[in-house]
């Protein structure tokens, strides 16, 4: 999930849960505070009453011991007030119950309240009707609800808006550093702006990264086609001095076998150099990729040019290839050598009197053409590493190779944007896929 | 034929020089450009071996002299710089072949002998061994009146090889090179040289036995004609 995703399901959630808890906590909140104001009310009212008792005597409400009661015509409100045994005291503020003569019985918050006038006891009573009260809190906890869902809706929305915005600089970090990169051609450094400095920060050390990273590999690049170029002309006087000593006539046979000796060394010299050398320009793009060449055709010069290990192994070698496959956009030269060092390794790892098939078929727009052998095959654990340069992870049978096989056919295959697919099993044999976009195949 | 060897790596060009001197080349050496521009104006040569790598000459801009003053003259690229611009631009001045380093000298005479060929149009290219007729032009061998057809491609460039470095033995290193030399092999065995050779006695050994290919023990195999 993205970054601006997260933060604005984050915050809508947060918000949500929260006024949630908030509108489920109302109706005592509400109650809360309308208890307290009712209860400042009856206060108020009581010591009123208590005024006018003291200023104008007890005899304004109590004539003749009868009690005083007084309520309003819905009866929300009620005063009562009575004489009471001496010993008798209250002052509460409590929901309670009354029944009124006309049969009602209505809930109520009441102050009781006794007080002392002439030796006589009396207790005051003023209540106020709760149930108002208790009606309005649904509506509010609604009406509140609703308001403040659309006030989330609100936040969430310039959230949104604020958050795209301010995290634009790392979307186009990513989308112009990261994603769209192909290594290790990176394109020229372009300054993300920005105003936040985390993100000026990390444009700058990915770019440092990966400026350093392609200083080292161009240095890599540069340094093994150095060296192979180097190479190519002391190889080149040596090869000449042994090939003009072997025709001397004063020399014997013996010296002649040391010569022949030496002259296999350099040969290897000299594979191992061009080897790497043909690498390093393959990586340095420095071969064209405008050949067309039929898919059937090539296989077959491989096959005249590898026929001999064949037959020296007596390996049969089985191609069936749609013949009116037709590479284009390739280079011949490259995806010869290609086939020539898959084949090889599939004979060379293959047993006596083996096989070896070679197959071609379309998957939806891509092209796959497999090398299968009936040879040794790899080890599970060691697939990955068999394209690592100087490799020689399994046991050749003969001792002449030096691991470079496979790097060829890998740096041939991304040349190309060919992908390769291993699977092998010990002891039964291996096969490489190669995937061929469809732009490197049409069928004629 | 008069040859002129630029090369400004002594050693090489000394190996240059020994090498086509027995093969009856009259050969000068040039070890800069310089000399090589001077020696291009006054003389007419049949060979000009070119080293594109000099220190004081762009390799190409005496191509271009030599095309000038001595159009006759084949000239044939020596370089450690193989890059495929090089030898499309080589080729597009007038080079009549490009050599890339490291090369075998064999591999030198042969494409010399090939523009040879090709300058005087020898037509009558045929050996005769042992009662096999081979013709190198036409790539045929044919035992009196009937053709050898089952000869591969790759035994044919072997015979013919051998036949161009005739009573001189080839090393099996030698022969691989040329005939898998456009291959980039991640190992060298050359014992397919030898199988290559067992194929191309059992084909000839129908007819008459190939007495004139030797194997030279331990070295490699020879064709004997004699002059």
């Amino acid at each position: 999930m993205k970054l601006g995703t997260k933060l604005t399901l984050f915050n809508a959630i947060s918000k949500l849960v929260i006024v949630i808890l908030f509108v489920l906590l109302l109706p005592v909140l509400i109650k809360n505070i309308s208890r307290n104001y009712v209860d400042s009310q009856l206060i108020k009212q009581k010591n009123k009453l208590l005024q006018i008792v003291k200023s104008r005597g007890i005899e304004t409400y109590i004539e003749n011991g009868e009690a005083y009661g007084s309520y309003l015509p819905l009866k929300e409100e009620y005063i009562s007030l009575d004489e009471v045994d001496p010993d008798y005291y209250l002052d509460t503020i409590k929901r309670g119950k009354r029944l009124f003569s006309e049969g009602d019985t209505l809930e109520y918050r009441i102050l009781s309240h006794t007080f002392k006038i002439k030796n006589k006891n009396y207790l005051l009573e003023i209540g106020k009707s709760v149930d108002t009260l208790d009606e309005t809190s649904a509506p509010l906890q609604n009406i509140a609800f609703q308001v403040l869902l659309g006030m989330i809706l609100l936040t969430v929305l310039a959230d949104q808006v604020y958050s795209t915005y301010v995290l634009k600089p790392l979307r186009l970090i990513i989308k112009t550093k990261l994603v769209g990169q192909k290594f290790p051609n990176f394109n020229s450094y372009r300054k993300v702006r920005t105003t936040t400095s985390d993100f000026e920060h990390l444009d700058i050390s990915i770019h440092n990264m990966i400026e350093t990273i392609a200083d080292k590999f161009h240095k890599e690049r540069e340094f093994i086609s150095n060296a192979s170029h180097e190479l190519m002309t002391p190889i080149s006087i040596l090869q000449s001095k042994i090939e003009n000593m072997f025709e001397e006539e004063d020399i014997n046979d013996d010296v002649k076998t040391r010569l022949l000796e030496m002259q296999r060394i350099l040969n290897r010299l000299k594979s191992i150099t061009k080897t790497l050398l043909l690498i390093s320009q393959i990586e340095n793009d420095q071969f064209l990729k405008e050949d067309t060449a039929s898919v059937a055709g090539l296989l077959q010069d491989v096959y005249d040019e590898i026929s001999i290990r064949l037959q020296d192994k007596d390996i049969s070698y089985e191609m069936t290839v749609p013949v009116n496959w037709q590479f284009v956009n390739i280079n011949k030269f490259l995806l010869f050598n290609l086939f020539f060092n898959l084949v090889n390794n599939a004979i060379k790892y293959n047993n006596q009197g083996g096989n070896i098939n070679i197959t071609g078929v379309q998957v939806h727009d891509k092209y796959v053409i497999s090398v299968t052998d009936t040879g040794i095959g790899i080890e599970a654990d060691v697939i990955p590493l068999i394209f690592n340069r100087f490799k020689k992870l399994r046991q050749a049978l003969q001792q002449d190779s030096f691991g470079l096989g496979l790097p060829i056919v890998k740096s041939i295959a991304l040349f190309h944007d060919i992908e390769i697919d291993v699977i092998s099993e010990k002891g039964v044999g291996t096969t490489f896929k190669l995937i061929l976009p469809g732009t490197l195949i049409i069928v004629q | 034929m008069n040859v002129l060897i630029i090369e400004d790596e002594t050693a090489l060009a000394r190996e240059l020089e020994i090498f086509l001197t027995n093969y009856n080349y009259v050969c000068e050496v040039c070890f800069d450009g310089i000399s090589a521009s001077e020696k291009i104006a006054t003389s007419l040569y049949d060979f000009i071996l070119i080293d594109l790598g000099l220190p004081d000459y762009d390799g190409l801009d005496l191509l271009r002299e030599a095309k000038k003053h001595d159009p006759e003259a084949a000239c044939i690229i020596l370089t450690a710089r193989a890059e495929i611009n090089d030898r499309i631009k080589g080729l597009d001045l007038g080079a009549d072949d490009y050599l890339p380093k490291p090369f075998s000298l064999l591999e030198l005479q042969s494409r010399m002998q090939a523009i040879v060929r090709r300058k005087f149009g020898v037509k009558n290219n045929i050996v005769e061994l042992g009662g096999f007729l081979i013709d190198l032009t036409a790539r045929t061998i044919s035992y009196y009146n009937s053709v050898i057809n089952t000869i591969t491609k790759k035994e044919f460039d072997l015979i013919a090889y051998l036949i161009l470095h005739k009573n001189r033995t080839l090393t099996r290193m030698q022969l691989s090179e040329h005939i898998w030399g456009s291959v980039v092999i991640n190992d060298y065995d050359s014992n397919y040289i030898d199988a290559h050779i067992k194929n191309i006695r059992k084909k000839l050994n129908a007819f008459a036995p190939p007495d004139w290919l030797e194997t030279v023990r331990g070295l490699g195999y020879k064709i004997k004609i004699n002059a």
